[in-house]
């Protein structure tokens, strides 16, 4: 298992180099020129053949690519061009909130998509079957930042329990000081997360509930459930243990994949709820066509996409031991 | 007995204060649309880092609600010569780190933003110093290469501490001005903290602290602000929110004349859009009520010219084409467009009247604006169709002079020097579409070169005269400018959403 992590992780160095190879070529394809952006609309035509020299714009396009990669190798991914910092430093002071909220946000729409799911095929055909559905439906229906202002209209502004926008303190951070008897942090940090997390989440967990109720009611009309009847089992022994451990293994299949449309969700989710993270740099950067900054993005978001991936894969074999790695 | 009421009114209005529940009252937190970009004056280009740099450094002068400039770091000017000015600097001015203001500081700051290697955003407003010196440590002398007379307006711009910067200090991220806040924390993309500078010339401002909030959406930073979590917004806002936000009585707001306009470009050197019979035909299809009072929910004004109501040059007598389809058919007939072939389409000499229009996708109500326009173009015989891209493709292809028909904005003119030097005049670097009028580009250097207040106005209201004829830009709206804020924060709106009244100065 060990050996199949490193080989995995070894396919990371030739996805890393097309990942980079695709986005600078969409960024040379799109029309705009970050020069004249930077200067503004009162620009010189002077002015911005300057600053495409100084920022080496000018150059072919295979030059600036392989000096991309080469700096890449050294561990640089240059310098924003709008954010007078390096990429780097930008994308670590905002990547931590952006992975925060979303895996929160994934967490969340897992226990309540599997929870959804479960209950819909268990009591199928019934109210709490339909109830669950429509929940799925309207779920998958409803556009991210309309649910969004939605949500907060109701829960920030008419009931005014929770925090508008904003971001606590670190959840990790909070988490510690909970240890050290402090639970005022962590309570902060779960207020201001909730609103962001479960707009994220909500389609993912209406995706979820709905594989996971299709699922459940093929394992539950296997002939080892009806064994397990027969032997006179409890029923929830039979639907938490037997039926769940077997029904998931195509949720967990999914939900690597769900990770990605999470990362692209978070970029809405941010603005609408003024989080620090990742998107609303990512946004900023490609309207400014600041090419070095969404190198950075995309590199990173695709790092943190492999990586869930893996972790998920890995999965498979704690979930069900049948399946070995070679 | 009269300090004794005093007393017992201070304490009443505290008792209300707790009782409120606004406890933070001396914080006061400004809902902002992006982050800034950085807070080294001399490069910043996005509004934030205008607004926050406002307040962290001093300019020359400030401009006043009227944008007119008064005396801030300079205590006071003179100009012996039309090209020759000198500045009397305040004395005993301190930076954030402690250092004392001189003369170098000012040449320093305008030496390096004229250098392009700095790559300054407002290095052209610059261009036409030719030399600026220290003539002591309180006495900055500025020559130019020709009479410039909007300098003024422009020298608003922060000063910079010299030994700081060349010290190896970090201006973009550890910013040191003389102004009456100093940076306290700076969250990326969340939060920039500022705090009193208890060595304020002025003496530090009637607040412990200033936030600007970073909310990227429009309405959520509406909704942000009715729950409670800040004390000012400002535009940009939604129009759909507005009239909402000003029928809390919880709030107050104030609409004012802003600093922007919001227009056609007709591109001259368009074959077809260069007959100026047709582009004032044209724009008698714009039908500018409907756009500004409903699409915009009336926070713009309908626009009659080229010149702001808000300038000194205003004049109400200016006025472009109004909208009257029925005029617009007759001077299309004069112009020699005609449906001969029955097809709905004028026509002429047998090509059809078919045109583009483009804009940005970044605000929708543009967008629905120019939709609008494009059908009562086609219920009047003109086949328009719409082009929408992103702003750094849509101005690409605008600057390149490739649009047709554009509908954009310009932003921040506080001198009329600044909308129409370089966009009308045939040498001007911002005329995309290459339009030139002798008499036009006369009047301009003539603006540019008198100082003489009614002189210069003379020269652009003429000037706005024959573009209003003539038709290379129709002016659709000027841009409101739109504040709201609690009752805690005490606020005299400026057209460039400046903060510096929030704070408890002028």
């Amino acid at each position: 298992m060990i050996a199949y992590t490193l080989r995995r992780l070894a396919l990371f160095v030739p996805m890393v180099a097309g990942i980079v190879a695709v986005t600078f070529a969409i960024m040379l394809l799109l029309p705009g020129d970050p020069a004249v952006v930077l200067l503004g609309e009162d620009a010189t035509d002077e002015a911005v053949r300057d600053i495409r020299r100084a920022l080496g714009l000018d150059r072919p396009w295979y030059v600036r690519l392989g000096s991309y990669y080469a700096d890449l190798l050294r561990g640089d991914m240059g310098m924003s061009i709008f954010q007078n910092q390096p990429v780097a430093d930008a994308i670590g002071q905002r990547l931590g909130a952006t992975l925060e909220v979303a895996v929160v946000a994934l967490l969340l729409s897992i226990v309540l998509g599997v929870l959804l799911g479960i209950a819909a095929a268990i009591w199928r055909g019934t109210v709490i079957d339909g109830g669950c559905m429509l929940f799925a439906q309207l779920g998958v229906s409803m556009p991210v930042f309309w649910f969004g202002i939605l949500l907060m209209y109701l829960l920030a502004i008419r009931l005014d329990v929770l925090p508008s926008i904003g971001r606590g303190d670190p959840l990790l951070f909070a988490l510690g000081d909970l240890l050290r008897g402090r639970p005022g942090p962590l309570l902060d940090s779960l207020a201001h997360i909730a609103m962001p997390a479960l707009t994220l989440g909500l389609t993912n967990a209406a995706v979820i509930s709905r594989l996971m109720r299709s699922s459940m009611l093929e394992t539950l009309g296997q002939d080892f459930i009806r064994t397990a009847h027969a032997k006179g089992l409890l029923p929830p022994r039979i639907t938490f243990v037997h039926a769940l451990r077997n029904a998931l293994l195509p949720v967990v299949s999914i939900i690597g994949l769900r990770f990605g449309a999470l990362l692209g969700g978070a970029v809405l989710t941010e603005s609408i709820f003024g989080w620090p993270g990742l998107g609303q740099l990512a946004v900023a950067a490609i309207s400014q066509r600041d090419i070095p900054l969404v190198q950075g993005v995309v590199l990173s978001f695709a790092i943190a996409f492999a990586l869930v991936n893996l972790l998920v894969d890995l999965m498979y074999s704690f979930i069900d031991p049948r399946i070995r790695f070679e | 007995m009269r300090a004794h009421l005093k007393v017992m009114a201070g304490a009443l209005a505290a008792a209300l204060a707790l009782a409120a529940g606004s406890v933070q009252a001396q914080t006061v937190r400004l809902g902002a649309d992006v982050d800034a970009g950085t807070m080294d004056p001399r490069v910043m280009r996005d509004t934030t880092a205008y607004r926050v740099n406002n307040l962290l450094y001093d300019g020359l002068v400030q401009l006043d609600a009227n944008l007119q400039p008064v005396p801030d770091l300079a205590a006071s000017w003179e100009n012996p010569e039309p090209t020759v000015w000198i500045f009397n600097l305040r004395e005993g001015v301190s930076f954030h780190d402690g250092s004392t203001l001189t003369a170098d500081d000012v040449v320093y700051t305008f030496e390096t933003i004229l250098d392009p290697d700095l790559k300054a955003r407002f290095r052209s407003l610059f261009t036409p110093i030719e030399v600026i010196e220290a003539v002591d440590p309180l006495t900055v002398r500025i020559v130019l290469k020709e009479p410039y007379a909007p300098l003024l307006s422009y020298l608003d711009m922060g000063i910079v501490p010299k030994a700081y910067v060349e010290g190896g200090g970090d201006l973009s991220s550890a910013p040191v001005g003389t102004g009456p806040l100093k940076l306290d924390s700076w969250e990326r993309g969340a939060k920039i903290v500022l705090v009193p500078f208890e060595g304020y010339f002025a003496g530090p401002p009637a607040i412990d602290r200033f936030e600007f909030v970073v909310v990227g959406d429009n309405t959520a930073r509406a909704q942000a602000f009715e729950a409670g979590d800040l004390d000012i917004i400002q535009s940009p806002l939604s129009p759909q929110d507005i009239s909402r936000l000003a029928a809390d009585d919880r709030f107050a707001s104030s609409i004012s004349g802003g600093l922007g306009i919001t227009y056609l470009n007709m591109n001259v050197s368009d074959p077809l859009i260069s007959d100026p019979a047709l582009r004032r035909a044209l724009a008698a299809l714009v039908d500018q009520d409907t756009i500004v009072n409903t699409i915009y929910e009336g926070v713009d004004q309908v626009a009659g010219s080229i010149l702001l109501p808000s300038s000194w040059a205003y004049d109400a007598g200016i006025t472009q084409p109004a909208f009257d389809p029925a005029a617009a058919a007759a001077a299309f007939a004069e112009a020699g467009w005609s449906d001969t072939d029955g097809d709905g389409v004028l026509d002429k000499d047998g090509a059809a009247l078919r045109l583009t229009l483009s804009t940005h996708s970044e605000d929708p109500n543009r967008i629905q604006a120019l939709e609008y326009i494009q059908a009562i173009f086609k219920q009047n015989g003109v086949d328009a169709a719409i082009s929408i891209a992103d702003w750094p493709a849509f101005s690409a292809a605008v600057r390149g002079g490739q649009h047709q028909i554009a509908l954009l904005g310009w932003l921040n003119i506080v001198d009329p020097d600044r909308l129409m030097f370089g966009q009308f005049h045939s040498a001007g670097t911002l005329n995309w579409g290459k339009y030139a009028n002798a008499e036009v580009d006369g009047l301009l250097e003539t603006g540019r070169a008198t100082i003489d207040a009614a002189g210069r106005t003379d020269a652009y209201r003429a000037a706005a005269r024959i573009i209003a004829s003539e038709l290379p830009y129709y002016v659709i709206a000027y841009q409101g400018y739109q504040v709201f804020h609690t009752d805690a924060v005490s606020l005299t709106p400026d057209a460039r959403g400046m903060m510096r009244s929030a704070i408890g100065m002028q």
